[in-house]
């Protein structure tokens, strides 16, 4: 009887340490599936019309956070103050073009980093694989495992003969932000560098 | 391995998945200045005794060029140059400027350059003290 306790006990180590084995051997595979956590949090977006349909906000709400109306029509200060908003936000300059009214930019929030020790990803990626000087190394280049993009455009655009719009929309995470807190913050820097008080549009 | 075992590690994996799959929410001072940006403002902007803002210009992209950036962009009537380059000791990193060139009264012009260090905006005055130096000089070089 004892004995047949013992053999029975054994039996069963044996089992749930094979049982152990297959699970970690199974974990193993489906992060295997996950290459990082970073790469998971993004959707793969192939196609732009996609990006389109995820606007979850109502269009009118949306654009009554992003756009102030200014009592001016220098449209070239207004875009110079845009400039500045950006420099002062820590924003890299991309796109600038006056007859548009347009300011484009970006920066990166240092999310991914490690907030102790180094990132061994950091010195991992293939440095000889970068030959050019290129916009996409800019983007995606060595910071896709360690940072995130946000960008932001700004338009300027006539409203009437005394009052311009100037409108801004930014991306984070390859997604419109749609909570208008950081468009409240945005403007009230750019009335400080517009010495005005911009008004929301009715 | 006990069978508690089994199931913790199960659960933390679980947790550890599905963190992973979550996008992150912006937040709520995605596009509000910091304290240190305020603060290095000063150190970032200089005013020079040049009139005519196509020579300023002109200063800014021979100073970048003479210290190794490639130029991205130039815009005159905005003053705005772009340029980028990648950093010392094995070039991994890149170092981007943006510098805005204003015309303020009697005939003096404020350039102010911004310089981000991969994707981290720089502090050290040192660096914007050494970019204006190598400015000045160009544009002593550029009057003559």
């Amino acid at each position: 009887m004892l004995h047949n306790h013992r053999h029975m006990s054994r039996r069963l180590s044996t089992i749930s340490r094979s049982g152990g084995l297959l699970l970690v051997a199974g974990l193993c595979l489906l992060l295997q599936g996950c290459p990082t956590p970073y790469e998971l949090r993004h959707q793969a977006q192939w196609d732009s019309r996609e990006q389109i349909w995820l606007s979850e906000e109502s269009q009118v709400k949306l654009r009554v956070a992003q756009s102030r109306v200014f009592d001016t029509t220098d449209r070239r200060r207004t875009l110079e103050a845009a400039v500045d908003t950006m420099q002062d936000l820590g924003f890299m300059v991309e796109v600038l073009d006056e007859q548009l009214g347009m300011v484009s930019g970006k920066k990166f929030e240092p999310l991914e980093r490690p907030s102790i020790g180094t990132d061994p990803y950091y010195h991992l990626y293939d440095d000889q694989s970068l030959l050019i000087f290129t916009k996409s190394y800019h983007t995606w280049g060595p910071f896709w495992h360690r940072s995130d993009l946000v960008r932001l455009t700004i338009t300027v655009r006539k409203r009437n003969d005394t009052q311009l719009v100037v409108r801004a929309s930014a991306q984070y995470y390859l997604r419109a932000v749609e909570d208008p807190a950081p468009y409240q913050k945005f403007f009230r820097t750019l009335e400080q560098a517009l010495f005005l008080q911009g008004q929301l549009v009715e | 391995m006990t069978r508690r075992a089994v199931w913790e590690s199960i659960v933390l994996a679980g947790v550890l998945l599905v963190q992973g799959c979550v996008a992150p929410q912006p937040s709520q001072d995605l596009l509000a200045p910091t304290e240190a940006q305020m603060k290095i403002r000063s150190v970032q902007t200089r005013a020079f005794d040049v009139k005519d803002r196509q020579l300023a210009m002109r200063g800014v992209i021979a100073a970048l060029q003479d210290l190794g950036f490639i130029i991205e962009r130039a815009n005159e009537p905005l003053g705005l140059v772009t340029a980028a380059r990648f950093a010392e000791p094995n070039f991994y990193d890149v170092l981007g400027v943006t510098v805005t060139v204003r015309p303020q009264a009697e005939g003096r012009m404020l350039i102010r350059a911004n310089a981000i260090y991969n994707n981290k905006p720089i502090e050290d005055p040192k660096v914007y003290q050494n970019f204006f130096a190598t400015l000045e000089r160009s544009l002593f070089i550029a009057k003559e």
